[in-house]
């Protein structure tokens, strides 16, 4: 009778210990991933609380459900511990119960399962754990046996496929991209996406040609599709529609680099891509130099040189050490390439370094040195001339050097680079000075609209999304501008660069600071969403390419966060090398110019 | 690894309550951490498990008491386990003595040493009195244990090398800074903490059920502890006894008991000729520093995909994988965050590398010497005439006791 009194607490505690295990299980599984405070009604209430910042009532109303929120969930979690420990109690009834209800009987002997020879019993021991071990060790070998013969396949693969890549590169004839990228931002982007599917298409199906086909006669050649014509790319939107692009690289023991070659003289301009061409130029107190390198092979194609030119200065121009004397990007249109130097001379060649024409504009009175980078919009070739004495806004015929327009400006001297932006539906050149962001028209020159919120010295360029143009520089401000009439939308003084120039979406705004910080603003509040403090400059421009942002810093290190939501660091390393330039994109590769050398990256 | 589970833990948490937008002024007061008084806890530890070992002793030895055992178990698991939560145990100070003996940087705390030692000490005197009951995580199952289903003792033999492969791993990640991985993998701890990873937790329920239908299985087939504990019982001063009057051979001490130590007489009567055995023997002899080297330099070809559990290594395979993962770990965003290069990073790697080679040899060359000694002495015949207690295998739990028709006379003799 006793003991069915401890069988029966045993069983009804099991019953009850089973309830609270599943009804624990199913708490525990709930608050897994409970965000209670990311509730819709929350979210609304923030909002509503956020746009009216006086009333009272909304924010205690947030401030309760934070608060309830918080009760809930701790109050759920203070349950679950309790339960915890109801569930000691009932297992120490169980066992207890169990205890009691065994307790006089008695383990009696049995038949043994091991024979009774105590030998044979070893000899069986000696047998499992013989095959045991031999199992485990043959397991382990045949998965590093198998990890190593994959590894290898992978490598002959890459052997073969870097082989036929260069035999593509040598055999391919030099041909135009046969597109050239929009520049009108909004649109731009979307063509360039189109673009960049039909090209992902495009190659998935070569791709999958050439599996199929390895053995057959290689297919032509697949030129570079996407452009990279000016300074941060074409039109200088700080996007590309580049896909696949490696998230490391190592420039120690070649990991995704597909090539690296030293630069013949120094310069802080970033290189420009079009077709199989990377240009960028180099001066020292000799020599003012262009140079054209192979996309594929990294391979100095020619160097054309800015001498002999009229007006040139024999002695150079003092310039700072950090601005050099070829600190402006080249810019090109796929027939010329133009290139400014400090000392006030450009030269345009063709793309095989033919000179076409060179001038001298005057030699700029500047105590930094000329930074700003030309752009070209057609066969017309902008200049931003922004100096002590004189600022103009220059437009020359990229063809034959001759002016087009000159327009004289009201504003102080600017480091800054002049973007294309469409302006309601005229095709328009923004230009950023002190005070003023200025929008031009590119056919005339004649002035759009002019917003007066700049101060100090202003180095960043701007960019532009959407219809909206950004501006900002150090000590002044980040504005917003709309694009179509020059409304200011919102201003912004939380997070501003100095050299760097932000690259923007249609929701988001990025900044690199020489300070350290690289900031995300709301594109349409002005309001910072998220910050990354990493204490090292950046004089690089941030861009955005395969969904992410890229950003080097001065020190030379790749910072990759996502462009999407939520800003996110991806990653970051050490490529070894200094970097000041802004990398450029093609397809699937990036060019970096480090302060020692030009490198491309590619997957591998 | 302890700061990467504090870490993972309170992420989250944070992440789901941040500090709450209070726009009225209000200032957050300053958060004081107190002091834990530690040193106190740590030293009434020690105090308590030297009078339970000692009871246990007494017990075991003089009253042959399994209700005094019985006792103790319930103290152990309620103090040690559930008030001390599991934390420092003497299982998991075999990797806090191996870190202070390859690492001049990190000082082992005294009561550490103790803890370490003491149950050694005692176990040289009077056998696995530790495991009797004062270890919480063998209290545990023991007070649990209610059936006494048996095992293949061919098999049992076998799973006891598990163990050793488990200490030698322990000792590599301890010796390279990697991890501690019994605490990591302390299956108990987390029922003790009422918290913890789930999916240890679980492994730990399934072990305790385990538990009700057979006799200590962490104990038997997992505890890195036990190994040593039951080398140095082999040579106890006073083994564990069933009785000391003399053995009747009943067989009742031998089913009774739950983790099989009970060896059955044995009379060597092998239709196996003596020279063969003989030469079985010597072959192992032969094969011992062959296993011991073919260990050593097996996992020694693994010590770069080994030397993945420690964190600079792990970390530097993040930041260089070619597939960038879409979360980023918080190890991964901090790295990113504190500024700490990638130089410095990759020569941490390379010293680390360069230890895990040495160690993981050194790991594996003990797996091949230990396996190589089981297989010799599986080879070994012995003859017995009586039921007798092997002191590497009991736990002295006591249960053999009340078994023993011998007992009552025993208690009378002494």
């Amino acid at each position: 009778m006793k003991k069915g009194i401890y069988r029966n607490i045993a069983l009804v505690t099991t019953a009850f210990a089973v309830a609270v295990i599943t009804m624990m299980g199913v708490s525990w599984w709930q608050m897994r991933k409970a965000t209670p405070l990311k509730t819709e009604v929350m979210e609304t209430l923030r909002q509503l609380s956020d746009t009216n910042a006086d009333n009272e009532t909304l924010a205690e109303q947030v401030r309760e459900l934070d608060l309830l929120s918080r009760k809930a969930y701790f109050t759920q979690e203070s349950q679950l511990k309790k339960g915890g420990w109801i569930l000691c109690a009932m297992a120490a009834v169980i066992a207890f119960s169990l205890r009691m209800y065994y307790k006089d009987t008695k383990q009696l002997p049995d038949k043994d399962l091991d024979p009774i020879d105590e030998w044979l019993t070893k000899s069986r021991a000696r047998r499992y754990l013989g095959w045991g071990v031999g199992a485990i060790v043959a397991i382990g070998l045949i998965v590093v046996t198998m990890n190593g013969v994959k590894e290898r396949k992978l490598a002959e693969v890459n052997r073969s496929t870097g082989q036929q890549v260069n035999k593509l590169a040598d055999d391919s004839p030099e041909s135009e991209p046969t597109t050239e990228l929009s520049s009108d931002s909004l649109e731009g982007d979307r063509s360039t996406d189109q673009q960049a599917g039909r090209l992902a298409d495009q190659q998935k199906s070569d791709s999958l040609e050439e599996k199929s086909d390895s053995l057959k006669v290689l297919a032509p050649p697949p030129l570079p599709k996407l452009t990279w014509n000016g300074f941060r790319g074409t039109g200088g939107t700080g996007r590309s529609a580049a896909r696949g692009l490696p998230t490391s690289w190592n420039l120690g023991n070649g990991k995704n680099i597909l090539w690296q070659t030293p630069v013949p003289r120094h310069g802080y301009n970033s290189p420009v891509i079009h077709g199989r061409n990377i240009f960028i130029t180099g001066a020292d107190s000799e020599k003012r130099e262009l140079y054209c390198f192979d996309l594929w092979t990294g391979e100095l194609l020619w160097t054309a040189a800015a001498t002999g030119i009229a007006g040139s200065p024999t002695q150079m121009p003092d310039v700072s050490a950090d601005t050099g004397l070829a600190a402006s990007t080249v810019a090109t249109n796929g027939k010329q390439v133009c290139a400014i130097f400090a000392t006030g001379d450009i030269l345009c060649t063709d793309m095989e370094g033919k000179r076409l024409w060179a001038k001298n504009l005057g030699v700029p009175d500047n105590h930094y040195g000329f930074a700003s980078s030309p752009l070209m919009y057609g066969n017309t070739l902008i200049i931003q001339y922004d100096n002590n004495d004189a600022s103009r806004l220059i437009a020359l015929s990229a063809s034959s050097g001759r002016e087009l327009w000159s327009k004289s400006r009201k504003d102080k001297i600017a480091w800054s680079s002049p973007i294309l932006a469409k302006v309601g539906s005229q095709q328009a050149v923004i230009v950023m000075g002190n005070p003023a962001v200025t929008a031009y028209k590119v056919s005339d020159g004649e002035e759009l609209w002019r917003v007066e919120c700049l101060s100090g010295e202003v180095g960043a360029s701007p960019c532009t999304a959407d219809g909206i143009i950004y501006a900002a520089s150090e000590y002044a401000t980040c504005v917003a501008i709309r694009a179509a009439d020059g409304e200011t939308l919102w201003e912004a003084g939380d997070c501003l660069p100095e050299c760097s120039s932000p690259v923007a979406t249609k929701d988001k705004l990025y900044v690199a600071t020489s300070y350290g910080a690289v900031c995300a603003y709301d594109a349409a509040t002005g309001e910072v969403v998220k910050q990354h403090e990493l204490t090292t400059p950046f004089y690089s421009s941030p861009v955005i390419a395969d969904g992410k942002v890229w950003i080097f810093s001065n020190s030379g290190k790749c910072y990759i966060f996502s462009a999407g939501k939520d800003f996110r660091l991806i990653t970051s390393f050490d490529t070894g090398e200094q970097t000041f330039a802004t990398p450029a994109f093609s397809d699937s590769m990036m060019v970096v110019r480090s302060d020692k050398s030009l490198y491309a990256i590619k997957k591998k | 690894m302890p700061e990467f589970s504090f870490a993972a833990t309170i992420l989250p948490a944070v992440a789901r309550f941040p500090k709450p937008d209070f726009t009225s002024g209000y200032q957050y007061p300053t958060i004081v951490h107190s002091v834990p008084w530690e040193t106190f806890w740590s030293w009434v530890d020690i105090g308590l498990l030297v009078v339970m070992m000692s009871l246990m002793a007494w017990a075991v030895h003089r009253r042959r008491s399994r209700g005094v055992v019985v006792g103790v178990s319930i103290v152990s698991v309620l103090y040690f386990g559930f008030f001390r939560t599991g934390c420092v145990c003497s299982v998991g100070s075999i990797q806090n003595v191996v870190l202070a003996l390859t690492d001049s940087g990190y000082r082992l705390p005294i009561t550490v040493l103790l803890i370490f030692l003491l149950p050694l000490v005692f176990a040289l005197f009077f056998g696995r009195v530790f495991c009797a009951g004062v270890c919480p995580m063998g209290a545990l199952q023991e007070l649990v244990n209610i059936r006494g289903w048996r095992l293949s003792r061919a098999v049992s033999w076998a799973l006891g090398f598990i163990p050793w492969v488990y200490l030698a791993f322990a000792i590599l990640y301890a010796a390279t800074r990697s991890q501690f991985i019994i605490c990591r993998f302390d299956p108990f701890v987390g029922i003790f903490r009422m918290g913890g990873d789930m999916g240890m937790i679980i492994f730990g329920v399934l072990l305790l059920i385990l538990s009700v239908f057979v006799g200590r299985p962490f104990c038997r087939f997992l505890c890195p502890y036990g190994v040593l504990l039951g080398v140095v019982s082999r040579v106890a001063r006073r083994k564990v006894e069933v009785t000391d009057s003399k053995c009747i051979n009943c067989r009742l001490c031998h089913h009774a008991c739950p983790v099989d130590a009970i060896r059955q007489p044995n009379e060597a009567k092998v239709a196996e000729r003596r020279t063969t055995g003989a030469r079985r023997v010597a072959l192992y002899l032969l094969l011992l520093p062959l296993l011991t080297v073919g260990g050593g330099l097996l996992l020694r070809s693994q010590s770069d995909t080994l030397s993945m559990a420690h964190r600079d290594v792990w970390l530097y395979a993040q930041l260089t994988a070619d597939e960038q993962p879409d979360v980023l770990t918080a190890e991964v965003e901090a790295f990113h965050e504190m500024g700490r290069s990638m130089d410095e990073l990759e020569a941490s790697v390379q010293e680390v590398k360069k230890s895990y080679r040495l160690w993981s040899a050194l790991a594996g060359g003990l797996i091949g010497f230990v396996l190589g000694c089981k297989l010799i002495r599986l080879s070994l015949k012995r003859t017995r005439k009586t039921y007798e207690v092997d002191p590497s295998a009991c736990v002295a739990c006591g249960k053999c006791f009340n078994y023993c028709p011998l007992k009552k006379s025993t208690i009378s003799n002494t």
